[in-house]
């Protein structure tokens, strides 16, 4: 019995994923036929005119999760080991449960404090750059980095003292500073939980919807001629996730084609993040004994 | 037992009577305003149930209310044939409320650097980029930070309505957007050489200003109460109550509060015109 | 020279820890004291008025509430049975793998598509309308990783002498499920709710499709169209669409609520963390 129990509701859970991917897959495929893999890679979309290109979106989410990691990792690796070498028992284990805490303020708090605060201070700090407004690539990437520290810092401290202390004291007594045994030891034997720790954080990231819906400006088809330039920051953008937020989601459902554009969005979401998630998780499993 | 039985069979119905007695209501932020506080009125002293939501704006409160979602839309552009084509089942019935405009407001910058008013050829060049700049049309050298307003909102059907003759004729572009009229207002107050669409009740003068209409005879008209009533002013839109068939039941009672004296001075009191102010 | 890189060293890390540290810090301190002035008996106790302008949130909370209690309701005995499965029923590295992989990636899949998974099945497929057991359902997905992974570490954790005990005693698989392991296990079912609970609570993409509206609703009347009010998507459409300077004040004051909720929720879980922490470790 209960062994049977425990089947059916496992089954149950793993039943309702399948359906939510074979969902996303089978409510988009109208806009797959229509536009093939030019819906991956066309730059423009235009819903009236049944013109859906996801290639500026998915420029977005990358541009925006790539900032926000660029910022985010430095500091949240630096804490990290402070956490991990520096600290002894007690304040590290509090230092940590105030860190989880605020890994749990909600997005939309984030979105507040991005809309009244972030917004204007961006656009007053790069005012000789000329930007359109304070909704920039560059506000959801800083807002972002901000929301994804802290699972920069838990996972990179677990990753530091998942290196047994032996090593540290063998280290020590060849002689090597602390410093040394940081930089030379600890941290090269973790590279793979700290890695693990930067793609899930950049996994994290890259779904976030609430935040970046509020601060990126939510501008279609604003691609730069030249792919790596910097001048998108300062300019409004869209993300996956911001235009799965926003008001198309709400009228479209009565129209298939842009109802299969949308949900599109929502499949290509899926398999990146659950990529990145996948692999992320994978990268640092050598430490699973 | 039977009596059991019978007592709970009547819990059964009034709970599914007063189900069936929730007024559900959902539509554009612009109505929102006076029949929220309507529902709240309503709520108090007839202990009425009243769900109001506002998603999707004008657009979605035609289509819940096609889809049979709701019992009320609010719709502040009228009801256009594809969108009853798109709901043969419902017979959709606009009650108009009041009247509203749609202002093209401007950041303190622009308004001081002396831009007040523009010519609808003047607006269609900005709408498609063929002006960016505010010093084209006689401002300050800045470029012109656009915010669209979402699809799907009532206010940008207007002004598109007036610039091209229908949204089917708008050529498409690409700006940031924004949603309500509250983020409306804020981005522009917040932003140099802004310009959006807005509901001209929330123009205050002094975070965001309105700008006059340059009509082809040369007169320069402002959303003002005068020119809004008289029409003189072109973007002017009716807000709606839209009904499958006639209103009836909660509906009734809702659109009935509204058309009267006191539903009418909600209106007033939210920056719109009562219908007996239009001429 | 090697020890002042020993010093540059602690010294670097250290400001990395203050800067993130004192972000965050920082955000919660903007929030209480923009949110501080509003909170007063009747803001928890009212219901909003003016649009948020006026009025408290009352109705929010219950709604919140009855979204949490009914995701935790309906995790519980998914989580139990996907753990159980896991450590008990399952043989074989592979399959056990498979398991894992597939609730790590669920974890890190973006909330908004259980909204929209949510709002394909039940608001349109099966017209419920908007109700506040999609809410239940579509929270419960995203919290059920947090919490099996809870209870299977926790299940690991029961020292395998125990296991063998009660197998020598002539006890099924079955029986010492319920004899030994849940019972053990409880904690972390407690504790790994608690965690997806508190996340779940600052959800507002998941909810805005499927059962939240923003003024009107009391008490869900039975399932079908019954939406619920709630803190987040209050938050979210004052943060677009106030009308009034009155409301900022309330805005924030609904934003420190949400903080304290979700900050509640996870420090009543630290407790029993700690433990399994210590236990981990000895």
């Amino acid at each position: 019995m209960t062994r049977a129990w425990s089947w059916f509701f496992s089954l149950v859970a793993i039943g309702t994923l399948a359906l939510l991917v074979g969902i996303f897959v089978w409510q988009s495929l109208p806009v797959w036929r229509h536009e093939g893999w030019g819906y991956l890679t066309g730059t423009k979309w235009f819903f009236r005119q049944q013109e859906f290109g996801a290639w500026p979106m998915i420029y977005g989410s990358i541009v925006v999760s790539g900032v926000a990691l660029v910022l985010a990792a430095p500091f949240g690796m630096g804490a990290a080991i402070f956490t991990a070498e520096y600290l002894p028992r007690a304040p590290r284990l509090a230092v940590k449960v105030l860190i989880e805490l605020l890994a749990g303020v909600p997005s939309v708090v984030y979105g507040l404090l991005g809309i009244l605060l972030l917004r204007n201070w961006i656009y007053d700090l790069f005012a000789p750059f000329d930007p359109l407004s304070g909704d920039t690539l560059l506000t959801a990437g800083v807002l972002l980095a901000v929301m994804i520290l802290p699972t920069v810092v838990t996972l990179g401290d677990d990753a530091l003292r998942a290196v047994p202390a032996a090593q540290r004291r063998a280290a020590r007594a060849l002689g090597l500073t602390r410093a040394e045994t940081i930089l030379h030891v600890a941290l090269p034997q973790a590279r793979r939980g700290l890695g693990a720790a930067l793609l899930l954080a950049l996994g994290r990231a890259f779904g976030e919807t609430i935040a970046v819906f509020l601060v990126v400006g939510r501008q279609d088809n604003n691609l730069p001629e030249r792919l790596l330039s910097l001048r998108p920051l300062l300019e409004s953008g869209q993300t996956l996730t911001s235009k799965l937020g926003g008001s198309e989601t709400n009228i479209s459902y009565g129209d298939p084609l842009h109802w299969a554009a949308i949900v599109g969005l929502g499949l290509i979401l899926l398999v990146l993040t659950g990529a990145l998630t996948v692999i992320g998780t994978a990268f640092g499993r050598r430490s699973d004994a | 037992m039977q009596n059991r039985i019978v007592a709970a069979l009547s819990l059964l119905s009034l709970a599914l009577a007063t189900n069936a007695e929730t007024l559900k209501i959902n539509g554009s932020t612009t109505v929102n305003l006076p029949v929220a506080e309507a529902a709240e009125i309503l709520r108090a002293e007839q202990k009425m149930e009243i769900q109001v939501d506002t998603q999707g704006g004008s657009s979605g409160g035609i289509s819940m209310l096609g889809d049979g979602m709701v019992q009320v839309g609010m719709s502040s552009k009228p009801v256009s044939a594809e969108d009853r084509a798109k709901y043969p089942n419902a017979a959709i019935r606009e009650t108009h409320i009041g009247e509203d405009a749609v202002a093209l407001i401007v950041s303190k910058d622009v308004w001081e650097g002396g831009v007040k008013a523009l010519t609808k050829q003047q607006i269609k060049d900005i709408y498609e980029s063929r002006i960016t700049n505010w010093k084209a049309v006689g401002g300050k050298p800045q470029r012109i930070a656009f915010f669209n307003k979402e699809p799907g909102r009532g206010t940008w059907e207007v002004f598109v309505h007036w610039v091209y003759r229908s949204p089917k004729a708008a050529p498409q572009v690409s700006f940031p957007e924004v949603g309500g009229n509250e983020e409306t207002r804020n981005k522009v107050a917040a932003t140099r050489g802004a310009l959006s669409q807005l509901s001209s009740s929330w123009a205050d003068g002094k975070k965001v200003f309105a700008l006059g209409l340059k009509l082809e005879d040369g007169t320069v008209v402002h959303p003002t109460t005068e020119s809004i009533a008289t029409k003189q002013y072109p973007l002017s839109r009716p807000l709606f109550l839209l009904t499958n068939g006639e209103p009836a039941g909660g509906a009734k009672t809702l659109v009935d509060f509204v058309l009267g004296e006191r539903g009418q001075e909600l209106v007033k009191k939210h920056g719109y015109l009562r219908l007996k102010d239009l001429k | 020279m090697r020890r002042l890189g020993d010093f540059l060293l602690a010294a670097l890390a250290g400001l990395c820890a203050l800067v993130s540290v004192g972000i965050l810090v920082g955000l919660v301190f903007v929030v209480a004291q923009r949110g501080a002035p509003a909170l007063s008996w009747s803001f928890f106790t009212e219901q909003i008025r003016l649009v948020g302008a006026a009025g408290g949130i009352f109705w929010n909370l219950v709604g919140t509430m009855i979204l949490l209690a009914s995701a935790c309701l309906i995790c519980g005995p998914m989580a139990i049975g996907l753990a159980l499965v896991e450590c008990v029923w399952l043989r074989g590295d592979r399959s056990r793998r498979a398991l894992r992989t597939v609730l790590y990636t669920l974890n890190g899949l973006p909330s908004i598509l259980f909204g929209l998974f949510g709002f394909i099945v039940f608001v349109q497929w099966l017209d419920w309308g908007k109700s506040w057991l999609i809410g239940g359902i579509v929270l419960a997905l995203g919290m059920l990783p947090t919490v099996s992974v809870a209870l299977i570490e926790r299940l690991k954790a029961i020292p395998a002498s125990y296991v063998e005990a009660a197998a020598a005693l002539g006890l099924s698989r079955a029986q010492i499920v319920w004899a030994v392991l849940l019972p053990q296990a409880w904690g972390g079912l407690i504790t790994g709710s608690l965690l997806g609970l508190a996340r779940a609570a600052g959800e507002t993409a998941p909810i805005m499709f499927t059962c939240t509206i923003f003024a009107g609703a009391t008490w869900p009347r039975g399932i079908v169209e019954s939406p619920v009010l709630t803190l987040p998507y209050h938050i979210f459409i004052l943060a677009q669409d106030s009308f009034d300077p009155a409301v900022g004040a309330k805005l924030w004051g609904a934003a420190l609520v949400l903080l304290g909720l979700v900050f509640f929720l996870s420090l009543i879980a630290l407790p029993s963390r700690l433990k399994m922490h210590e236990e981990a470790n000895a």
